[in-house]
Parts: C-alpha cells; sequence; structure tokens
C-alpha cells in the first residue's frame, strides 16, 4: 500500500460517517415535519373547540338577554343580546374559516348558522317587537318554539365541538404513531448506519493493518538483509589478504580490517579518528622522501589511484614493509566524495621473489651459453695442444713460424670470447658510458657458435660509434637474450638483422617527447607471433620454448631497460608475406636511472 | 703417403683446428681428406674408400650425430672416432660411434685411439 492509498482509505473512513450521519438527519427531518404537521392539526382542532365555545357562550348571551328583557321588558336587559348579536356573525365567520376543517364540520357550521339565524329571526326579533309594543310574550307555545330552536343551535355547537374534540383525538394518536415510528426509525437507521459504518471501517482498518504488516515484514527483511550485507562484507574485509582502511571525507581513519592493522601495528582503537598521514605513513623506498598519500591524490584527481611503486610504508614501530597501494574514491548519490577507501599489501615478499628471480634470470643467460663458450674455448686449445705437439716432434722453421701464427690467433681467439664472457657478468655500481657497438660485436662473437648451430646468418648494420650510459652487464643480458629469441625464431636458412640507429630529440608523431639516445633493432625474418600469445609475451613465466625457456627473458629484459629509462617493444607480423618479429629498444643517451628496476 | 696406408676422413667446421690435425694426422703417416660439414663428408665418404672418420660434433647444419647415421647406414664397417668440444654427450649419440673423446685430450691420445681402431680391422667393432 502506498501513501495514496492510505490517503484514501483516511478519507473514506471520515467521509463515511458523516454522509451516513446526513442521511439519519435527513430522515429525522422528514419524520420531524410530518409530525410538526400533525401538531399543527392538533392546536387546529383547539381553536376550532376554543371557537365553538366562544359562539356557544354568545349564543347563551343572545338567549339569556332575551329572556331578561322578556321577562323586565327593560331595555338594559336586552343589552347582552345585542352585544352579542353583533359578535356572532364575525366569531361564526371565524369558526368557519378555521383552517383543516373538513366538509361536514363546515355543513355543522352552516346548519349552525341557519339554525341561528332562524331562532333570532323568528323567535328572537318578534319577541323583542312584541315586547317593545308591550305585548304579552309568556305563551308557552311560543317560548316552547324558540326553546326547540335554540336546542338545535346548541346540538350544532354540540356536535361542532365533539367532532372537534375528535379529530383532535385522533391527531394525537397520529402524532403519538409519528412519534413511535420516528423513534423506531431513527433507531433502525442508527442501528444500520453504525454497523455498516463499523464493518467499513473494520474492513478499511483491516487493509491498513495488513499493509502496515508487510510494512513491517519488509522493513524486517530489509534491516535483515542489510546486517546480512554488512557481515559479509565485514568477513569478506576480514578474510582478504589485502589491508583495507576506510578514511572519511577529510581522511580520518574509520575502519581498518586485520591485515591493516597488522601491517600498519596500529589497533583499530587507537587508530579510530587519527588522520591517515599519522597511520599510514608512506615514503619512497629510494629517495626517502613522504609521498603524497591515496587519500590526498585521489581527492586530487578525483579518480581511483593506481598501485604506485617503491613504496615504503613505516609502521609504528618503525620498522618498514614494502608496499603497493592504491585508493578509490566512495561516492554518495549525488556523486559527492564521502570517504576514501584504501587497499594496500605487503610485498616485501614479492620484491625479494622478484629479486631473486632477476638474479637467477641473469645466471641462467650465462648458464645457458656456458657450454656452447666452453666450446668455443676448447676447439682453439685443441688446435694450439696439436700445434705444440707438432712443434715438439719435429717442424722446419718455416712450420714453426706458421704453426705459431695459428697457435696465436686461436689464443686470441680464446682471449676475446672469456673477455666477452666477463663482460655478461660484470656488475657496477653506477652506469658508465657504453658503445653500443662493441658491446653488440662481444655479443655476437659469444652467440657465433649458437647461430652456426641454429644455421642462423647475423648481420649487423651500425654505422658509427653510439655511446649511452647504462649499466654494460644488464644491457649484454638483454641483447643476448632478445639476439638468441630471434636466432631461435629465424630458424635454418633464417637471418637476423641487427641495427642501430640514433635517435634525436623531438616529438614523434603521437606527440609523444623524444629524448636523445639510440634504438637498437633487432629484427628475425622467422615465422612471427601469434596474435593470441603477443599479449603474454612480457608476462614472467610464460614461455614458447616448452623445457628450454625460464619465461622470465623478455620480462627482466623489459624491467632491465625500463630502469634504463628506455623502452622495449616487440613488433610482429605472422602473415605469408612478410612474416617475422622486430624487436626495438630505445635507450637515452643520458637516462633518468630508475633504481628501482620496473 | 703411400698406397698401403690407411685413408682418413677428417670433418670439423673449424678451419684452423681442421688444418692442424690434418697435418697431424698426415705426421703419423694416414692419409688424410677433409670436409668442413657433414653434408660434404657424406659425399666424400660415399665416393672414397674412407678407412676409419675423425668426426666432429658440433657443426652448423648437420650434427655429428647425424652424420654418424647416415655414415652407419651405408658403411657400418667404417670406424667412426667422434670427437667434441662439449663433455657430455647424450648415449643415443655416443653409442653410434666406435670411439668418443672430448677434444683437449692431447694428440698423442688422439694418435692412438685412431690406430687402435684401424690396427685390429676386424675386431673394430
Amino acid at each position: 500500500m502506498n501513501l495514496s492509498q492510505f490517503n484514501k482509505i483516511l478519507r473514506q473512513v471520515f467521509l463515511l460517517p458523516v454522509l451516513a450521519l446526513l442521511v439519519v438527519a435527513g430522515a429525522l427531518y422528514l419524520q420531524i415535519r410530518g409530525a410538526n404537521a400533525t401538531v399543527n392539526l392538533i392546536q387546529d382542532a383547539d381553536a376550532r373547540i376554543s371557537q365553538a365555545t366562544l359562539v356557544a357562550k354568545l349564543v347563551a348571551d343572545e338567549e339569556s338577554g332575551l329572556r331578561g328583557y322578556e321577562t323586565t321588558g327593560d331595555l338594559r336587559f336586552l343589552q347582552p343580546f345585542t352585544d352579542a348579536e353583533s359578535q356572532l356573525q364575525h366569531e361564526i365567520a371565524n369558526l368557519d374559516s378555521i383552517a383543516g376543517s373538513d366538509a361536514e364540520q363546515r355543513r355543522d357550521v352552516v346548519d349552525m348558522r341557519s339554525e341561528l339565524q332562524t331562532w333570532h329571526d323568528g323567535f328572537a326579533l318578534p319577541v323583542i317587537a312584541t315586547v317593545r309594543g308591550g305585548g304579552k310574550t309568556d305563551a308557552v307555545d311560543l317560548n316552547l318554539h324558540g326553546k326547540q330552536l335554540m336546542d338545535e343551535v346548541r346540538q350544532d355547537l354540540g356536535d361542532i365541538t365533539q367532532k372537534a374534540e375528535q379529530s383532535r383525538t385522533r391527531r394525537i394518536e397520529l402524532w403519538h404513531r409519528q412519534v413511535h415510528t420516528m423513534l423506531m426509525v431513527l433507531l433502525g437507521l442508527a442501528l444500520v448506519v453504525g454497523v455498516l459504518i463499523g464493518l467499513f471501517t473494520r474492513n478499511r482498518l483491516h487493509a491498513v493493518s495488513a499493509a502496515y504488516r508487510l510494512s513491517l515484514e519488509v522493513l524486517g527483511r530489509r534491516a535483515e538483509e542489510l546486517y546480512r550485507s554488512e557481515q559479509q562484507l565485514r568477513t569478506t574485509l576480514d578474510s582478504i589478504a589485502d589491508g583495507v582502511i576506510t578514511c572519511d571525507a577529510k581522511g580520518r581513519i574509520q575502519m581498518m580490517n586485520p591485515v591493516a592493522r597488522e601491517l600498519t601495528g596500529w589497533g583499530l582503537t587507537d587508530a579510530n579518528g587519527q588522520p591517515l598521514e599519522k597511520v599510514f605513513c608512506i615514503i619512497n623506498e629510494v629517495s626517502r622522501e613522504p609521498i603524497e598519500t591515496p587519500v590526498a591524490k585521489v581527492k586530487r584527481l578525483d579518480r581511483v589511484v593506481g598501485i604506485a611503486n617503491h613504496t615504503t610504508l613505516i609502521r609504528k614501530d618503525g620498522t618498514e614493509l614494502s608496499i603497493a597501494d592504491s585508493g578509490a574514491p566512495l561516492r554518495d548519490q549525488k556523486g559527492e566524495i564521502t570517504g576514501i577507501v584504501l587497499v594496500f599489501r605487503d610485498i616485501t615478499m614479492e620484491r625479494k621473489t622478484q629479486e631473486a628471480l632477476i638474479a637467477n634470470e641473469k645466471l641462467a643467460v650465462a648458464g645457458r651459453l656456458a657450454a656452447t663458450i666452453a666450446h668455443e674455448i676448447h676447439n682453439p686449445l685443441d688446435s694450439v695442444s696439436n700445434l705444440l705437439y707438432l712443434m715438439r716432434h719435429g717442424a722446419t722453421a718455416e712450420e714453426q713460424a706458421q704453426f705459431m701464427d695459428m697457435a696465436e690467433q686461436e689464443l686470441m681467439r680464446v682471449t676475446q670470447i672469456s673477455r666477452a664472457m666477463l663482460g655478461l657478468y660484470r656488475e657496477s655500481k653506477a652506469p658508465v658510458v657504453v658503445d653500443l657497438k662493441g658491446m653488440l660485436q662481444e655479443i655476437l662473437l659469444l652467440l657465433e657458435r649458437r647461430l652456426a648451430e641454429l644455421e642462423v646468418t647475423a648481420t649487423t648494420q651500425i654505422p658509427s660509434t653510439i655511446s649511452v650510459a647504462a649499466f654494460p652487464a644488464e644491457l649484454r643480458q638483454v641483447f643476448t637474450n632478445l639476439i638468441t629469441n630471434a636466432a631461435e625464431a629465424a630458424g635454418p636458412g633464417g637471418e637476423v638483422k641487427i641495427s642501430i640507429a640514433p635517435q634525436t630529440d623531438g616529438v614523434d608523431g603521437a606527440g609523444q617527447k623524444l629524448a636523445p639516445g639510440a634504438v637498437v633493432t633487432i629484427a628475425d625474418d622467422g615465422p612471427g607471433i601469434a596474435e593470441e600469445v603477443r599479449p603474454h609475451l612480457f608476462q614472467p613465466f610464460f614461455t614458447t620454448k616448452g623445457e628450454r625457456g625460464t619465461g622470465l627473458g623478455l620480462w627482466v629484459s623489459r624491467g632491465i631497460i625500463n630502469k634504463h629509462g628506455g623502452t622495449l617493444t616487440l613488433e610482429s607480423d605472422a602473415n605469408n608475406s612478410a612474416h617475422g618479429t622486430v624487436a626495438r629498444v630505445f635507450l637515452a643517451t643520458n637516462p633518468v636511472i630508475n633504481a628501482g628496476g620496473d | 703417403m703411400n698406397e698401403s696406408s690407411n685413408l682418413v676422413l677428417c670433418v670439423d667446421d673449424e678451419q684452423i683446428g681442421l688444418r692442424v690435425r690434418k697435418i697431424l694426422l698426415e705426421r703419423a703417416g694416414y692419409r688424410v681428406l677433409t670436409a668442413q660439414d657433414g653434408r660434404s663428408a657424406l659425399e666424400i665418404f660415399s665416393v672414397e674408400p674412407v678407412e676409419a672418420v675423425v668426426l666432429d660434433y658440433s657443426m652448423p647444419g648437420m650434427d655429428g650425430g647425424e652424420v654418424a647415421v647416415k655414415m652407419r647406414e651405408s658403411k657400418p664397417d667404417v670406424p667412426i672416432l667422434l670427437l667434441s668440444a662439449y663433455l657430455d654427450l647424450p648415449p643415443e649419440v655416443t653409442s653410434l660411434v666406435a670411439l668418443y673423446m672430448t677434444k683437449g685430450e692431447g694428440a698423442p691420445a688422439l694418435l692412438t685411439n685412431l690406430n687402435n681402431l684401424l690396427q685390429p680391422v676386424s675386431a673394430s667393432q
């Protein structure tokens, strides 16, 4: 049930009783009007009775006045007669005009009037004239006749009064019935309306109550869901292996999961409400400069900020951890930042593992070359040993000179190879100026046997001496790796082209600023790299060489080149016409060495 | 170089090494033919009455093992001395040849081994 339905029910519950009461009032009004009409009729009957009484009194006055005059002959006794005579016509008219009279009653009045007229004209007036003339009026017949006439008048008046009283009685009865009916109707209506209102209200209130119950249930369920979801999130946060800290918009800590507490060394109660910088104190592991916290960065950039490299977290007890972190804004419905969530993890072990892997790969590069290098050293040594044997067992002076030349050539070759081999493993603390041309030639010398075995020809196109500042051993590792890859890809009869081109500073097609330096290109004419493989080339442990590869070569190489502030890219074409792969290494002449590596 | 001396085929991609080995064997009384790769070695082997082969293992194109297989197929009786700068060759390669020795063992060892392979002609297998 929504709010408008609820309001509708409220209106219904209010209006229905009002309507019902209006109906009851209407019925009551009709009943009362009926009863009032009856009361009016009763009043008419009363008026008729009193008017009839008045007329009867006047008639009596007339008669007694006449009798007095008849007896005494004195005019003064006739006074009541004349007084009544003058009023009577008027009062009889009044009696006749009283409302509510029926035809019979009117006839009674007409009869009474004509009889009174008869008495007046036929008895009273002649008697008065006789008395006035001094005659006698005591004759029994005459007076009996007068009495008869008057009795008829009285009879009529009595009838009129009686009928009015009968009518009054009837009307009073009617009124009683009406009042009774009214009471009954009222009672009945009240009962019906009451029951109807009760039923209706009950029905509506049931609907409201059901809706209320439903709302309560829904609310309960929501609350439970919310609780469950919160518990779920809390458990998730508690069980994930990353540290999670949430802050309010001002960067004060609200929540830390157990991993975050363990990594920072801060307890939840100590840390709660503290500014993030105090608890999550991070510095650059190389420069030891404080780093902008993810919270400040998120607020500044207004977006998710990624993992920063080479970050050291200083724990509460002062110990340090290498961490990777990221931050994301928490937003309300309007998109305003209401807080920040910070996720970080301890990468100390990861970093150590990475370092071990890189060192391992360095050894693997040397190790893979060791056999061919031993071979390269063994061959000339064998020749020298044979030459010494020949010289010892009698050779002419001319032969001696020839043998010594040959021995010298072979020893020089051994020296070159061992020098190149050393170069591959020589460590240096700071970058030194490296002649790329000389370096590549040395590497090719080491790889000569390997290339020969693979039946691959290597051609170089190195116009002039190009030098860059770099760690030479590491660069050797990269180029050895790239040339070996190219040779293995090219296969028997294939060709590897190695070239170096200087790059002057400027801006490339994409608007990227270019630093001065050199681009070393190593291209093979092998089958190319399948498209589905390309995205994985720089991932550690990804190899297409099965048992023969560690899957670390390109990953380490890119790491080394990135450390040198350079770039390593691979372009491959697996088409039939122009297949092959090109590795491009850019090295800046004076790079900013990124000491942390990647 | 008389007709009775044994004809030996030396195979090695190392130019100087091959030249020196040829001089060494010739001084020891052998007639020596040389080849710088497996393919030309097999050609010579098929047309010349070679009595023993001194074979290098690591060579571009076709390695000593493959060359030995082909030689065994055509003339199984000709002893092959596999000479390699590698120390540990797999047994499936060394089992193909009469003798396996590493470079650097010295000229006397090579001459003795070759002599041993050729003297008891019938027992050389």
